[in-house]
């Protein structure tokens, strides 16, 4: 007998549709009241917090220094009243290495004619790595080397050769997750150029120069840059010549080379197919100096 | 999300925003202008208190509007307004230009609306208003509710029919009477 509507219409217009004037505004006027009453008692809330968190502050601060006296342990506080030191936490890794084409190698380690042979599953820039991770260990740094075999697995789930960044990405996402102290990584390649190109004498005796890569396609490459120009400087300044200097790729085909992961994430080549092995250990050893340098804050 | 220096000026802005709303809710919700009135300001206090640690996780209307359900149906507790309002509505009505028997008519219709109304539970009461009255959407309905959507339906339907039920006896007692 009724339809919905009716009886809504009804009861709409059954009560005052509008509050009277003046108790909007009585209303209005006791929110504003009680919202300044609040706003104070907030104020004073984080007054108090603030200043018992500063008194806190300041008696574990001259505790310290009273209690430090005689010891030789310096420690600064920094801006947030944590304290901070340019030493290395030996127990976290900081570096982490990995090879996105592991079976890069080089031509004078096979013994083969053929310079089309410049892949192998055991003699190959893995070597590489492990030398640099050798290296930094005797800096008493920590480094995680990712020795995972890259080019089996695309192999065995018949991935094209273009997805190696995608497979390395995968231990390397795992191991960010896992440790918050890594600071730097480095994947790890050879070049293809000629010998000339790739090899300095330096004191008389050969090594492989290095050459830092960046996707200019990621969402860091500006930091990334800075990272590589930075480590570049340094090994100019050591060994004039040693760096063949930043190149910006990745543009066409399109690739990340997951630098995105992290401010300090680049590419790095290590001499070339010409190259022995020995003659990139050369260029480790020296590299993780400019490491160690970098992380210590002297660049 | 809300800067709490801000608090007066966020406040009073929402109040302007929400406050016809929420009252038009509260006053078929209670049956009269002064109820409504004290409840709206309830509400707006309680908005006020929680604006800081209101998450956005609903938006703004429907976390209102369901704070405005807690307050009527704790005032609904507090006490049964069923018998109170009798008196005071018919005190409201105001007459418009109309024949006496017609005009007794619709009083008579709006004062059984309003009976059958105060007669249905609580829960029925805030479904039938938010839906017919507020025009709220069955999603926004059911986050102000904190029920699914389908109990929504079921309720609002059910509300309905119980009205209709009530009315129907009603008004046909109504009609039969004023002949």
């Amino acid at each position: 007998m009724q339809n919905d509507k009716e009886i809504f219409d009804m009861l709409k217009d059954m009560y005052p549709q509008h509050p009277s004037k003046k108790f909007v505004a009585l209303t209005e006027n006791t929110l504003r009241q009680q919202a300044r009453s609040m706003n104070k008692k907030r104020i004073i809330t984080k007054f108090s917090v603030m200043t018992s968190v500063f008194l806190v502050c300041s008696f574990i601060f001259s505790w310290l220094i009273l209690s430090n006296e005689d010891s030789k342990v310096s420690i600064e506080i920094n801006g947030y009243g944590t304290a901070s030191s340019n030493a290395i936490d030996e127990k976290e890794p900081v570096v982490y290495i990995y090879h996105s084409h592991n079976t890069e190698s080089f031509i004078p380690e096979l013994q083969t004619e053929k310079s089309n042979q410049m892949f192998s599953h055991t003699k190959n820039v893995t070597l590489v790595g492990k030398e640099l991770s050798k290296a930094l260990k005797k800096l008493q740094i920590k480094a995680i080397h990712d020795e995972t075999d890259i080019a089996g697995i695309l192999k065995r789930k018949g991935l094209p050769f273009s997805d190696s960044y995608k497979v390395s990405r995968e231990n390397l996402q795992q191991a960010l997750a896992e440790h918050n102290s890594i600071r730097m990584i480095f994947d790890i390649h050879r070049d293809s150029l000629k010998r000339q190109d790739s090899t300095i004498e330096i004191k008389g005796e050969n090594y492989a120069r290095i050459q830092f890569t960046v996707s200019k396609t990621s969402v860091n490459y500006e930091v990334n840059k800075k990272f590589a120009t930075q480590l570049h400087k340094q090994l100019e300044e050591l060994y004039p010549g040693l760096s063949r200097g930043v190149e910006e790729k990745g543009v066409t085909p399109e690739n990340t080379y997951n630098q995105e992961l992290h401010d300090n994430s680049i590419l790095l080549n290590i001499g070339s197919i010409e190259n022995t092995l020995e003659e990139t250990y050369r260029t480790t050893d020296i590299f993780a100096q400019v490491v160690k340098n970098y992380l210590e804050g002297r660049n | 999300m809300v800067d709490s220096n801000n608090l007066e000026s966020r406040i009073v802005e929402i109040y302007n925003l929400y406050y016809l709303d929420v009252y038009r809710f509260l006053v078929c919700f209670s049956g009269n202008q002064n109820d409504a009135e004290d409840l709206t300001q309830e509400v707006f206090i309680r908005v006020l208190k929680s604006l800081t640690n209101f998450n956005g996780r609903y938006n703004l209307k429907t976390w209102i509007f369901s704070i405005a359900k807690h307050v009527a149906v704790d005032h609904y507790r507090k006490k049964r307004f069923v018998s109170l309002f009798k008196d005071v509505f018919f005190n409201q009505l105001s007459s418009n230009e109309k024949k006496p028997d017609e005009v007794f008519e619709v009083t008579e219709l709006k004062r059984c609306i309003h009976e059958a109304i105060a007669k249905l539970k609580p829960n029925y009461r805030a479904v039938m208003i938010l839906r017919g009255i507020s025009e709220c959407s069955i999603k926004e309905t059911s986050d102000i509710l904190q029920c699914s959507e389908a109990k929504v339906k079921v309720d609002y339907h059910r509300a309905l029919k119980e009205l209709k039920r009530k009315l129907n006896i009603d008004i046909e007692g109504v009609l039969t009477n004023a002949k």
